[in-house]
């Protein structure tokens, strides 16, 4: 039996790949994706609507999300940002957008590979297992989402909950109300990655109502 | 790299004057002479973007400190890279064990280099380990580290000069602008 190759989550992004690379670089700890927060429920309690940070830095107990679509596209992400900081007020999360990535590598002397990581041509890079060890992800705070587990050799992502349409398609980044872009951006994105709904999920009808914030209740 | 031959045709805006960088590395220079006044200080500077900066602040610091230099190897998303073997370039050529260590940047922005150095010369049990820095970006930290001493809370726009660098080049302009993005959107 040969030696496993080191355990690396599959990224949706080649950007989240190469923050990766830039995070182990510096010896900084990361986990991909270990949580899942609730953002949205309908009146019935079901979470219809949820947010999975791109990165967890234990050290700095802060999140990272990083997004490389262009500016105009980001809005949908900034108001599920504010939601996720107006529902849990004590976690950190950094917004990293496109414009900061491009200086990061503009920083680091990337600037010839910017293209080929950033917006729709960035989705989906093969797994790269030359990459050192990611770090063991944690427990889900508060859903019982992403975990990166391995079963008989093979790592796997389990999906988070989110929202689902009519069909019973994921709702595009968890969001009932997140039209399908033209380039099928974030739908190709999440569809790949968390191709499974719960049945709750599943079950919501179109046009779903989400609690307003003051009733919410995380989950 | 598209610069051209004239150093100053590829800035776009001078964002701080040769007066005015002198001005606040002097008033740094003093605050830290105060606070560290019968204390045993060593500068330590990361080359090479700090070099500038250290030259000017040693000489505006009445105390009788020591200086030493450091290098790091920046990420370049080449697999040696990656696999952590590239670090530090050129250590401390003497020990900073009891000593109150200054840790002299050019600038921080996302704190990542400046993370990991913390983190390394601590290991030499300085007896003080603080973090002046001639600019910073908030805007785009990653990692939060308190700096002591700052210069100047900059925008959050690629600069140049007083030691600061693109591939290598301008480091040698005396002041510090902002490089026209025309000169690196179209680079390599």
């Amino acid at each position: 039996m040969s030696a496993a190759a080191p355990l690396r989550p599959s990224f949706a992004h080649a950007s989240e790949a190469e923050l990766a690379r830039i995070l182990d670089f510096y010896e900084v700890q990361w986990r991909y994706e270990p949580d899942t927060y609730p953002i949205g429920w309908n009146l019935d309690g079901d979470v219809v609507e949820s947010f999975s940070p791109d990165f967890y830095l234990p050290d700095m107990e802060l999140y990272v999300e990083l997004t490389t679509l262009k500016q105009k596209l980001v809005r949908k992400k900034n108001r599920k940002l504010r939601r996720l900081r107006q529902l849990y007020p004590d976690i950190r999360i950094k917004l990293f957008y496109a414009r900061d990535f491009r200086m990061l590598m503009l920083k680091f002397g990337r600037m010839a590979l910017l293209d080929d990581m950033t917006g729709t041509t960035g989705q989906s890079t093969p797994p790269r297992p030359h990459d050192p060890a990611v770090s063991a992800p944690k427990a889900p705070v508060l859903t019982p989402t992403p975990a990166l587990t391995t079963v008989a050799g093979e790592t796997t992502v389990p999906d988070p909950v989110v929202g689902a349409d009519a069909a019973g398609r994921p709702a595009a980044d968890g969001e009932p109300d997140a039209p399908r872009d033209p380039m099928g951006v974030r739908r190709r994105r999440r569809g790949r990655r968390r191709r499974r709904v719960t049945a709750d999920a599943a079950a919501l009808p179109a046009g779903t109502l989400v609690a307003p914030v003051n009733d919410a209740r995380p989950a | 790299m598209t610069h051209t031959a004239d150093l100053h045709a590829d800035i776009g805006e001078v964002l701080l004057s040769e007066e005015v960088i002198a001005a606040k590395v002097a008033e740094l220079g003093r605050r830290i002479g105060a606070d560290y006044a019968g204390r045993n200080l060593t500068l330590v500077s990361v080359l090479k973007g700090s070099l500038p900066f250290m030259a000017d602040l040693m000489r505006q610091i009445a105390l009788p400190l020591r200086i030493d230099l450091m290098e790091v190897s920046s990420y370049g998303g080449t697999s040696t890279e990656s696999s952590g073997l590239v670090r530090i370039m050129k250590d401390l050529s003497a020990s900073i064990a009891d000593e109150d260590v200054l840790l002299v940047e050019d600038i921080i922005d996302t704190g990542l280099t400046l993370n990991y150095l913390m983190r390394y010369l601590r290991g030499k049990n300085p007896a003080s380990l603080k973090i002046c820095t001639l600019l910073d970006k908030p805007a785009r930290r990653l990692v939060e580290i308190p700096v002591d001493y700052v210069g100047f809370e900059i925008p959050d726009q690629f600069v140049v000069g007083y030691g600061l660098d693109y591939g290598e080049r301008y480091r040698n302009l005396r002041f510090v602008g902002v490089l026209r993005p025309e000169v690196y959107s179209t680079a390599d």
